[in-house]
Parts: structure tokens; C-alpha cells; sequence
């Protein structure tokens, strides 16, 4: 794509704005939520060829795909969407009417999109639209393939909300089609924290930005969640969210912490999580992890060995040749996460330790799957609120999360919308 | 110095120093081998930790048959672990990693000098000045701090002992307390290019980013004569803007007049005693890839399943090497490797990569997390 084929979609995705612009706000709405339910049906056209072309595009196992899908488009319904609209804008007939408070979406948004993880993508694409702001969105490179299966369905579902998206594949280093792209009014980016320094850099007032960097969750069990069937359980939830798409997604878990005083418990924790990844490893296979990420699996799997053998309270479970390694760590202290279904599990003796463990993470801070704690459940979230998560939930439901998760702390939908206040004196 | 009165090591330390001193830098595997089987046997009988990690792997001295199957030690894991092949109360010498304020900083523990001294110096003097008569010596301009100023700085040490031993009068450290001195640097440039010949720009790869900054902001570029060459190493480490190799040749190139072809990078790190160097100066018209001394050998790591890689395909680098007597000699680093020919070429990740999600990884979460 050339910088002046990105310049020309932008005209016509901003004439094609003015003309669903015309229809009332509730059409696009009812069209949206009728274009989630297709991707909810696994029967779908696009679903199915979403599962089918992205194993050979990311690297994921075709099990993994399936089941990420069903599992992270499940909550994704349409009835969730128009919830999810009342809730953030109120009345869609705000996008219509001509007095009191209005709303409005952008001539234009430019989505810049990263990772290979397909429901970040969907709904990055179709926010602006519920605002009828018409969308240029850039693929990620590691994901080719979503933007323009979103784009086929929203055209067929509704021509004319389908003349509202486009696709510009260009390259990450092609810096005039970006400088084409960024001349949009409103900008939304997902990628790495340096990515979105990068890109900030360069988007020129009174354009909008809206950032998404990089995110990571983790895991707390309570002393209820540390023995018996519950510890099971607990174990089994965590290690589904940490298959799931290969820890790629800042919802996957990367280190779990126990708390309480008891020496074993990290222990127990971390054979019941090692044997439920093992058996994930069976039923949902990890992808082949590129060079850099093997490496770096390796590298990690090497040092805990090498801390353990120095006499250290670490234990590593797991490997290379096992796909997944769970590090029973002797303290809370950070360390690196290589991902690919490498977690840790840390010890803290209470609550206390548990937030000041979490603070150095806190700027990253996505979701907190949390079980166990009884009468302090509510104590600590309010805690880990604090701390900047935005996502508090029982093991095993971080990668499901609701149409309405205020990803990165804020709303969905109202960051892509202008408000207009008529003030009228009779 | 002395080596204490481990015999068994002295005599180990005398074989090794008495291949680095040979004037010839023939290959020989087979004494490559025995030395590097006697070495990691003698390691595995004095350092602990080593010893129970290879025994964790099932790997005893009687149980190798050849140098590729010793263990390595990751080279982070100098940031929690002192790896000493001797008592602790032989310590003469502690390297540290330069780390951030952000990250713990991996410490290499030395009895004694006399081994890395004994490697740097014919492997500077092959892949950086190889064009230098024996006796003679070389304008040696550095953009790194002193000795004096970073002595647990194993970069620092390595640029005073090529002063030391290869520098003309007008040698000399230019990084002072993290400032460039852009005004001497230029001057001493100015006055080492009058006697033509040999000069050496040496130093940390953010350093030169400095140095380009300024003469941009200064509006100048030089035209350094032909007999300059640039080593560089140890990458930006979030000290300057950062930028593709390729980039940086090429802005040096037209900011300071020379070429890629004279510019070397060095891979090195404070844990290993033996460093590589571009092939460039060495083998001009040659594919440009790592060499190193005969006493250092490096193997590629199937990045997965931790085996051999296959020829020509990405591997994890892991380095043997002799001049590690005090410490361990097998480290495994966190950099990705290629084979070309006799050397490799080191792939690091390109700034900006994209990562297949939106989860954060590794050292980059811990460089941002202050921890």
C-alpha cells in the first residue's frame, strides 16, 4: 500500500461517515450486536475461517485457537453490546439529536493494531463504529488475518456500515504510510509501551490518542484455596488461563503468589499447577514458540535449575521438553517472565505483602485472579484497585473477560466520542 | 599474583596461559577438548552449586565425552550466585555487569587478572589493529569511562590494559561520569589523524550514539583519514536513542567518515574472559562474522528443546571458555546466534519488535518496573 492509497481510504471512509451518519445511531448499534453474534457462532463463516487460517499465521495450536475463541467470544454478545452502549453513552438517540447533551464519534479513526490475539482486535475495530466514526484499521503483523475477516462480516451484515471500515496492510517500518495513516482525528493503538512512546511522538494536536501498551495479570490464593478440592480447583483455573493463548495475552497469569505462612502450601501449588499444564499441554498443545521466545523459555528454565541447585527454596516443574515450566520461587521478588506458559509461584505472608508485592507490577497491572480469601476478599480488592488493576475474577475466567472490561481503566466506548453541550435559554 | 596453592588449578592456569601467549593462533580441537574436560572436571569438584546442577542434569566429569556436552551456567544467574572455582577469601577482583538502577547487577568474582588480561590483549590486537607492527603502538581513543572511574567495569579494565600495552601517548578516555568530552575527543582526533597510520575509536555502542548527537547538534561531520577503525560494544542499554546496527554504521559513516567495512563490533560480557570481534579489519572482503580466540568456542542452542541447533538455523549462544579457570567455563547467554562459516553473527531483537500479544515480557517488564 502506498502513502497516497492510505490517504485516499481515509476521504472515502470519511465520506462514507457522512452517509451512515444519516441513519439513525440505534441501526449501527443493532447492526454491531448482530455482527458479535456471528463471531459468537462457531458455525459461522468467519469464525470458522478465523480458526482455520490463524494457527498458520501466529504459531498458536489449532486446539488452542478453538478454544480461545469459544471461550474469549462467548461473553462478546450483542445483547452485552447494547448493554455496554446504555451503560457508557446513555441513549444512543445522543448520537442523533440536535440539543441537550450530544455525542459524536470522529470523522475518522485510525486503528492501529497489534499482537495475535483476535478479540483485543475485534473490538478494537468495532468501538469507533458504535460512535459511527468510520475506521482505517492497520494489521498487525503478527495477525493478518482478523481485520479483514471483521471487515467481510460487518459488509455483509450491513453494506453500508461495511463501506466504514477499510484495511491498510503496510509494513511496521513503512513510516510514510504511517504518517498518512496518523493524519486520521482519532487515533487508537495497541503495542509494546515503546511502540505507543513511538507513535505518541508523532500524533499531531488536536488529533485524539487512545493508547493500549502492554498489560499483565496475575494470580492470589487465600488459605481457602490451598488444600483439597479447592486447591485443585485453583490450580486448574490457573493453568487454564495461562495455556490459553500461550500467556500471550495480558490476561494470562504470569506468576501466582500464595499467601499466608504456611512453608508448603507454594509447594502443593506448584506440583497441582504443573500436573493441570501438563495435562492442558495434552488437550490444548502450545504453539511453537520463535527463536527469541524458546530462548528465552530456556534461559529461564536454566536459571531456576541453577538457583535450586545453589540451595535455594526453588523448585522448577517442567521444562523445555515439556512445554510449560512452573518455578516455585523461595520470595516475592520479580524476575523475568519469558511467557509461553512459564509461571511462577511466589510465597507472601498476608495480604500487606501481597500489595507490596504487586507494587513494582502496578503500572502494568491488567487482571487479578483471586480465590480464598473468605472475609478479606473484599478488603483486598479494594486494595488491588488501588494498585491500578483493572480486572479482579475467579481462576479460570481471566480469559473470558466481559464486552464491558475496563481494559487499561477506562470506559470502552466513551474514549472514541466527542460530547457537545447545547445550552438553550428560552 | 598468585593463584593459591591449588596446584591442580595452577597447572591449569599455566596450560591456558601458555596457549594465549603463543604468538600463532592455530585451531586445535583436540587441546581444546582436554583442556576444557579438565577444566569443568576441576570446576565441578570446587564450586558447589555447579557441581549439583550439572549432577541434576546426570552430568559427572567421567560421564562427557566431549566439550559440547558440559553444562552452562546462565550468565544472569551471576546476578544471584557467586560462581568461584576457589575460596572465597582468594577474592582479589569483582567484575560487575553495568545493570540499570532498575535491575540487579551480576558480580564475576576473580583471584586473579592474569588470565583475562592474557586473552584481551592478543585478540584486540588481531581483530582491531591487525594492521600494527609488532613493537608498535596506536592513538587508542576511548568512549567509555576510566579504570579509575568504573573498577569493577570489566570494559573499563580491558580499554586500560590496551592502553597499557598497545596505546600511543595520545591514547586516552573520553566518557567521563557519563558525559562525552566532546571538545577533547575532537582534539586528540584532530591531532592522532596528523601522523596517519592506525587510530582506534573505541567504545560503548551508546557512547557513539553520544558522540553522533553531538556533532549533529553541532552541525559538523569529520572526515576521519582511512587508517581510523571503530570498535563498538554492549548495545544502548537505554542510554541513548536507540538504533538498527545497519543505522548506526551508516550514521557513523557519514558523520565521522568511516566506513562499515572499518567499524568492529565486540561481544562480550563481564562474565566471560574472552571476548569476540567483527571479522571485518582481520578478513577484509569476507563475510563479516564473530571471531574469537582459539580458547573460546562458542555452540548454538536449539532455542526449544535446548539441543544442539541444526546448521544454519537460529540458535541460543552458549560460549566455552578457557579463560574462565576461576569461575565457570560454560555460560549460557540470552542472545541469539547464527553460524557463518568459522564464526557466528549475533541477532539481537530489532527495536520495536512485535511481540505476539499484549502481555509484557521478561526483562522488559523488569527494566520498567523498578524493581
Amino acid at each position: 500500500m502506498t502513502p497516497e492509497e492510505v490517504t485516499d481510504r481515509l476521504a472515502e471512509l470519511r465520506e462514507a461517515g457522512v452517509e451512515l451518519r444519516r441513519r439513525p445511531a440505534s441501526d449501527t448499534l443493532a447492526s454491531l450486536a448482530q455482527v458479535l453474534e456471528l463471531w459468537r457462532d462457531p458455525g459461522s463463516p468467519w469464525r470458522r475461517r478465523l480458526e482455520t487460517e490463524l494457527p498458520g499465521v501466529t504459531g498458536f495450536s489449532p486446539e488452542n485457537v478453538h478454544e480461545g475463541l469459544a471461550r474469549g467470544l462467548a461473553p462478546f454478545s450483542g445483547d452485552a453490546l447494547l448493554a455496554l452502549a446504555r451503560s457508557e453513552l446513555g441513549d444512543p438517540a445522543r448520537l442523533d439529536t440536535a440539543g441537550g447533551s450530544m455525542l459524536s464519534g470522529f470523522d475518522v479513526t485510525a486503528v492501529v493494531l497489534a499482537g495475535a490475539i483476535p478479540q483485543p482486535s475485534l473490538l478494537a475495530l468495532l468501538a469507533p463504529l458504535v460512535l459511527r466514526s468510520p475506521v482505517l484499521a492497520k494489521p498487525a503483523s503478527r495477525d493478518p488475518v482478523t481485520p479483514g475477516l471483521v471487515a467481510a462480516s460487518i459488509a455483509a451484515v450491513d453494506a453500508g456500515l461495511g463501506r466504514c471500515i477499510a484495511i491498510a496492510p503496510f509494513g511496521s517500518h513503512d513510516e510514510a504510510c504511517l504518517s498518512a495513516l496518523l493524519d486520521a482525528s482519532c487515533i487508537a493503538a495497541t503495542g509494546s509501551d515503546a511502540s505507543i512512546a513511538a507513535l505518541a511522538g508523532r500524533v499531531r494536536p488536536p488529533r485524539r490518542f487512545i493508547p493500549s501498551g502492554h498489560r499483565l495479570s496475575v494470580a492470589a490464593l487465600g488459605p481457602g484455596a490451598l488444600a483439597g478440592a479447592a486447591l485443585e480447583a485453583a490450580a486448574e483455573g490457573i493453568a487454564l488461563d495461562v495455556a490459553l493463548w500461550d500467556q500471550q495475552g495480558c490476561l494470562s497469569p504470569l506468576a501466582v503468589y500464595v499467601v499466608g505462612r504456611s512453608d508448603t502450601a507454594p509447594d502443593r501449588l506448584a506440583e497441582c499447577l504443573a500436573r493441570a499444564l501438563a495435562d492442558l499441554e495434552r488437550r490444548l498443545p502450545r504453539g511453537k514458540p520463535d527463536a527469541a521466545a524458546g530462548a528465552a523459555f530456556l534461559y529461564e528454565c536454566d536459571s531456576a535449575e541453577l538457583r535450586a541447585a545453589a540451595g535455594g527454596r526453588v523448585t522448577l516443574l517442567g521444562g523445555a521438553a515439556q512445554h510449560f515450566a512452573v518455578v516455585r520461587e523461595a520470595d516475592a521478588a520479580p524476575r523475568p517472565a519469558p511467557l509461553q506458559r512459564f509461571v511462577r509461584v511466589h510465597p507472601v505472608a498476608d495480604a500487606r505483602e501481597l500489595r507490596a508485592a504487586l507494587r513494582p507490577l502496578a503500572p502494568h497491572l491488567a487482571g487479578v485472579a483471586l480465590a480464598g480469601f473468605g472475609a478479606e476478599a473484599a478488603a483486598l480488592a479494594r486494595g488491588l484497585a488501588d494498585l491500578g488493576a483493572s480486572r479482579l475474577c475467579r481462576p479460570g475466567e481471566l480469559q473470558a473477560p466481559p464486552l464491558a472490561w475496563p481494559h487499561d481503566n477506562r470506559p470502552v466506548l466513551l474514549p472514541y466520542a466527542r460530547f457537545t453541550d447545547r445550552e438553550t435559554r428560552e | 599474583m598468585t593463584h593459591g596453592p591449588d596446584p591442580a588449578r595452577r597447572n591449569l592456569d599455566a596450560r591456558v596461559l601458555a596457549w594465549m601467549r603463543e604468538p600463532s593462533w592455530k585451531p586445535d580441537a583436540a587441546r581444546f577438548e582436554a583442556l576444557a574436560l579438565e577444566l569443568f572436571a576441576f570446576q565441578w569438584e570446587r564450586c558447589p552449586p555447579y557441581r549439583r546442577f550439572c549432577e541434576g542434569r546426570g552430568v559427572r566429569p567421567a560421564t562427557l565425552s566431549n566439550w559440547q556436552e558440559i553444562p552452562a551456567v546462565p550468565t544472569g544467574a551471576f546476578k544471584e550466585l557467586e560462581l568461584r572455582s576457589f575460596p572465597a577469601q582468594r577474592s582479589a577482583h569483582v567484575f560487575r555487569t553495568s545493570g540499570t538502577s532498575t535491575s540487579a547487577r551480576g558480580a564475576l568474582h576473580l583471584d586473579t587478572l592474569e588470565l583475562y588480561e592474557a586473552s584481551l590483549l592478543p585478540s584486540f590486537a588481531r581483530f582491531v589493529l591487525p594492521d600494527l607492527a609488532p613493537g608498535e603502538r596506536a592513538p587508542i581513543l576511548v568512549l567509555a569511562p576510566s579504570p579509575n572511574e568504573a573498577p569493577d567495569s570489566s570494559l573499563s579494565h580491558m580499554f586500560g590494559v590496551v592502553l597499557r600495552e598497545l596505546g600511543a601517548p595520545e591514547s586516552g578516555f573520553f566518557l567521563r561520569e557519563g558525559v562525552l568530552l566532546s571538545d577533547e575527543l575532537l582534539a586528540a582526533l584532530a591531532r592522532a589523524g596528523e601522523h596517519g597510520g592506525c587510530v582506534a575509536l573505541c567504545g560503548t555502542t551508546f557512547a557513539f550514539v553520544f558522540l553522533l548527537d553531538e556533532l549533529a547538534r553541532r552541525g559538523r561531520s569529520l572526515a576521519l583519514p582511512p587508517g581510523t577503525r571503530i570498535m563498538e560494544t554492549g548495545g544502548f542499554k537505554g542510554r541513548s536513542r536507540e538504533l538498527g546496527r545497519d543505522a548506526l554504521y551508516a550514521e557513523i559513516g557519514q558523520r565521522l567518515g568511516v566506513p562499515a567495512a572499518r567499524i568492529v563490533n565486540q561481544y562480550g560480557m563481564t562474565e566471560l574472559g574472552s571476548q569476540f570481534y567483527d571479522s571485518v579489519l582481520r578478513l577484509p572482503g569476507e563475510p563479516r562474522r564473530k571471531l574469537g580466540p582459539p580458547w573460546a568456542r562458542v555452540k548454538l542452542v536449539e532455542p526449544v528443546n535446548g539441543g544442539p541447533a541444526p546448521e544454519n538455523e537460529l540458535g541460543a549462544i552458549a560460549i566455552v571458555d578457557l579463560a574462565n579457570t576461576g569461575s565457570v567455563l560454560a555460560l549460557q547467554t540470552a542472545d541469539l546466534g547464527r553460524r557463518i562459516g568459522d564464526g557466528f553473527d549475533v541477532l539481537g531483537r530489532e527495536p520495536g519488535a512485535e511481540a505476539r500479544g499484549c502481555s509484557i515480557a521478561a526483562d522488559e517488564l523488569l527494566g520498567q518496573a523498578g524493581t
